[in-house]
């Protein structure tokens, strides 16, 4: 690998960068702070090293001077000297072999400690304060050993109180745990504690472990919390008590926040109870909704007045409420469904009634129509029976109520048809009426007297006979009309249960006898003479259309099918009076009907 | 003693403070090492032996050997010294007027030379009998506080404070060969002596090493140049460590460099080239020698104080085996001559 070459360095430097100056002469300060630190301990020596010099000094100075007196010989001198030279050294020597074995044992004995330390510091995970090489920094062996002690002694306290904060979590841990598994808390004892895991990270990790078991806990509070809440709106809405429900369910649910119980099994009944009531609810809201509807349609039906409405009003709003929405305390209680059921029963029977009503009334107005249109109606419908049948519930009234709409429809439909027709007949009744006064009254010798309302009489029966000369005509056309109708129709015209066609018929029949029964007695009277009093009375008396009819001036067109209802009845002599016998013949039963009439 | 291949086998029974100095001796693989716990001891480095420790007035900033029987200490206490192995005892040489910071024996001169943070440079006589009057050769004054001395030959080389680079000749004490100043910008840590006695390394705190040559002629001067070492780059920028060491392999010429980062670098000057490096030691490298056969390496891996009183790593000495390979210098490879 080349060098990294900086030309710039190859020129000379003349300026000096202060900085670097600073820099070193801050170096230079540490340095001599760091000397003087060495040498204070080095001074003490000099005193020492003074000490015994001075001794030395002095001691050989006086040995000196003894062997002046004495006269030594240098020589001797000299080994004297030396002698106490090696005996000096020995005397040291031994000293400092003692210090230097205070300093292996005490070297063992660092080691022992740190020994220990590092034991103790490996069980908590921790390394220890100062760096393992214990001769540096210029410490003493004694300086280190006191060091080393002090730290095991900390340590230990460390330990021992490191060792408490895992049995206190340990014990929360259990607490918490066994709240959540629903394991009554007995008194345990303390919680084994793993005593070569002391470490800082066990710790937390076992902390973390109690933060999530009472975030679990928490949790499951919370839940609690918001069933008991539903269910204290539920009891609520369906009118039951709180406490005692909760207490059912589960008795610690009653108590304070800290007491309740948190397993499982404690949970899923409560979840599962909340979540019965709401079904019930439900259940109790259907039905409500239900009841609710149908009290509406009773309502309209019947009309019912607000005052009434007004006792339910607030209950009827919550007619289209969602499960949500309905909250009012007691709005779904067993006792608030019973009051509804009940007014429903009182209602429904209060329609039952009305329908009675309605039936009657109903059934009245379609025999009053059949009566007006002289439609004959099947019995069963407007039969007595019927209301038996109804108030024996036997039969629905709405059914019959149908039954009577649609006949009435069916009636009406048809009496509008026949107007014009019934018109007619009724026409023709008041003719035939006319036409049997005139009968009657022509019957009557006394007709020309004068007397009080003679001309009245007079005046109505020349009107009758201008009516009667109309009949023909009249039938004539009320047959074509009827049997035009009965075309069209497909069905018999029925007058009061009688076809009319027939009626019609019959009259004309009858007509047609009265006729030659009235010809024959003409034939009868020619012979008799009676007819220039005929002839008398007629031109006396305003021309009646039946004397041409009967003299031939006038000719009526008679045909052989027209009855003249003015004939005298064969069977029994009229003495004066006009009303007649009455008899069960087809003569006799059209005037009874024309007295019924009247 | 810990068995680790790539930074060397630790020497037992290290001293109890930092390591100022170690140097092997010339004649055998005997090591000296003066330390701040004011002793100075001697190895038996491939034996791994404990062979003695002298005991000191304050910390001890350098040593060196004089033979395998004796060597030379230079103290805190002001006091240069004596050391004699065999007998174990001491004395003392002569004293300067504040902390001795550097000693050397010239065998050239056969004297002791002794550099100080009194601003002086002093010559001894060791072979003096008694007495430091009798041993001083002479006083000589420099410019700055001496941080660093090299020998080589008849060339003694100083480093002061402040930058300045004295040249001496041996024989001709009386002024300097040579004012220079450092080609350096900061503040010089060590100087070393080309073994070819060409020139010297110098470094500085500042991660360089600034290869200068004695020869003034133009063309030599030429030659010199300085390079960067030492240096942790981190987010874009340099962080540089004082390079606190410089070890010339005795056979080969190359040298080693040992910095507050903690590595040795092995550098072949003449091909600028990097050889090799060691792996990190656990403190800065204080010191460094190699044998006298080049065999050995001695790493004193010690806090320098740099950053003041702190916790740091235990001192401790390394005693590795070099390899060729790492101290072998590498020529550029030419380019194939035409056939």
């Amino acid at each position: 690998m080349d060098f990294c070459i900086d030309e710039n360095i190859l020129e000379q430097v003349t300026r000096v960068v202060s900085d670097s100056n600073n820099e070193e002469n801050e170096w230079f300060e540490r340095l001599l702070c760091r000397q003087k630190g060495v040498q204070r301990m080095s001074e003490s020596q000099n005193a020492r090293v003074l000490r015994i010099e001075t001794m030395y000094a002095s001691l050989l100075d006086e040995l000196q001077m003894a062997w002046d007196e004495v006269g030594e010989m240098e020589e001797e001198r000299e080994k004297t000297m030396l002698e106490i030279e090696n005996e000096c050294r020995e005397v040291y020597k031994r000293k400092i072999d003692g210090v230097k074995e205070e300093m292996t044992r005490l070297r063992h004995a660092i080691a022992d400690s740190e020994a220990k330390l590092m034991s103790i510091c490996s069980a908590m995970g921790e390394s220890p304060l100062y760096g393992r090489q214990s001769e540096q920094s210029g410490r003493s062996l004694k300086e280190e050993m006191g060091r080393i002690l002090q730290q095991i002694e900390d340590m230990q306290k460390r330990k021992s109180e490191r060792r408490n904060q895992f049995i206190q979590v340990l014990c929360d841990i259990q607490c918490v745990s066994d709240e959540i598994n629903g394991r009554s808390e007995d008194i345990s004892s303390d919680p084994e504690v793993d005593e070569s895991d002391l470490s800082l990270r066990k710790l937390e990790e076992l902390h973390r472990q109690l933060y999530t078991l009472q975030e679990q806990k928490r949790t499951r509070l919370r839940q609690i919390q918001d069933h008991l809440r539903n269910l204290e709106s539920l009891c609520l809405v369906l009118g039951l008590d709180f406490r005692q429900t909760a207490f059912q369910i589960h008795p610690s649910l009653v108590e304070s926040e800290g007491s309740k119980c948190i397993s499982n099994e404690a949970l899923n009944q409560l979840a599962s109870s909340v979540q019965q009531l709401y079904e019930t609810k439900i259940q109790r809201m259907q039905d409500l909704q239900d009841l609710l509807m149908t009290m509406l349609e009773y309502w309209n039906l019947m009309d019912t007045p607000v005052e009434e409405q007004q006792r339910f009003r607030n209950i009827t709003s919550n007619i289209a409420a969602t499960v949500s929405e309905i909250t009012e305390p007691n709005s779904l209680s067993l006792e608030l469904l019973e009051q509804v059921r009940t007014e429903l029963c009182r209602l429904e029977e209060v329609k039952w009634s009305k329908m009675k009503e309605l039936v009657l009334k109903k059934r009245s107005e379609l025999q009053e129509i059949c009566r007006k249109t002289h439609i004959v109606l099947e019995p069963d419908i407007v039969d007595e029976n019927v209301m038996e049948a109804i108030e024996s519930g036997e039969v629905n009234p709405e059914n019959i109520l149908e039954q009577i709409e649609l006949e009435a429809a069916k009636v009406k439909e048809e009496a509008l048809s026949r107007k014009d027709i019934l018109e007619k007949v009724e026409k023709w009744f008041s003719t035939r009426e006319e036409e049997n006064w005139l009968e009657e009254y022509n019957q009557d010798e006394n007709r020309y007297n004068t007397g009080k309302g003679t001309h009245l009489i007079l005046k109505r029966a020349e009107k009758a006979r201008i009516l009667v000369n109309k009949i023909p005509g009249m039938v004539e056309a009320l047959v074509s009309k009827t049997a035009a109708w009965e075309s069209e129709r497909k069905a018999e015209f029925l007058y009061d249960g009688c076809r009319l066609l027939s009626m019609l018929e019959e009259y004309t029949e009858l007509r047609q006898e009265r006729e030659q029964e009235r010809r024959r007695k003409r034939d009868q009277k020619k012979l008799q003479g009676q007819l220039p009093v005929e002839q008398e009375a007629i031109t006396g008396s305003n021309t009646s259309p039946l004397k041409p009819a009967a003299s031939g001036k006038k000719s009526l067109k008679v045909t052989t099918n027209k009855r003249v209802a003015s004939v005298s009845l064969p069977q029994t002599p009229r003495p004066g009076s006009p009303q007649s016998a009455k008899s069960n013949t087809p003569q006799s039963r059209l005037s009874r009907k024309i007295d019924q009439r009247f | 003693m810990t068995m680790v291949p790539s930074i060397g086998r630790q020497i037992s029974n290290s001293p109890a403070d930092g390591i100022s100095n170690l140097r092997f001796s010339n004649h055998s693989d005997h090591l000296l090492v003066s330390s701040w716990d004011k002793n100075v001891r001697l190895y038996d480095a491939s034996a791994d032996s404990f062979r003695g420790e002298f005991m000191h007035g304050g910390p001890v900033l350098d040593c060196c050997f004089h033979d395998d029987s004796s060597g030379f200490s230079a103290c805190a206490d002001n006091k240069v010294r004596r050391l004699v192995f065999n007998v174990g005892k001491e004395d003392i040489l002569g004293k300067h007027d504040a902390p001795v910071r550097c000693v050397e024996y010239s065998y050239a001169a056969g004297q002791v030379i002794t550099g100080s943070w009194d601003k002086t440079l002093k010559c001894w006589d060791p072979r003096g009998a008694s007495g430091p009057e009798h041993t001083l050769v002479g006083t000589y004054q420099q410019t700055e506080r001496v941080y660093s001395l090299s020998l080589v030959g008849n060339r003694l080389v100083v480093a002061t404070a402040g930058r300045h680079v004295n040249i001496y000749d041996l024989r001709n004490m009386s002024q300097p060969e040579q004012r220079r100043e450092s080609s350096l910008k900061y503040q010089t840590r060590c100087v070393r002596c080309y073994p070819n006695g060409t020139g010297y390394a110098l470094s500085s705190v500042e991660g360089r090493v600034a290869m200068e040559f004695f020869d003034l002629s133009e063309a030599t001067q030429a030659k010199k140049y300085a390079f960067k070492c030492h240096r942790k780059s981190e987010a874009g920028r340099d962080i540089v460590y004082p390079v606190n060491a410089i070890a010339f392999h005795p056979i080969y010429g190359t040298f080693a460099t040992g910095g507050c980062d903690g590595f040795v670098n092995i550098w072949d000057g003449n091909n600028k080239k990097r050889l090799y490096q060691y792996s990190k030691y656990r403190s800065s490298v204080a010191a460094l020698s190699f044998s006298r056969d080049g065999r050995l390496l001695a790493v004193a891996s010690s806090y320098t104080f740099e950053e003041g009183e702190k916790q740091h790593e235990p001192d401790a000495i390394y005693v590795r085996s070099v390899n060729e390979i790492e101290v072998k210098p590498k020529p550029k490879a030419y380019p194939k001559p035409p056939a």
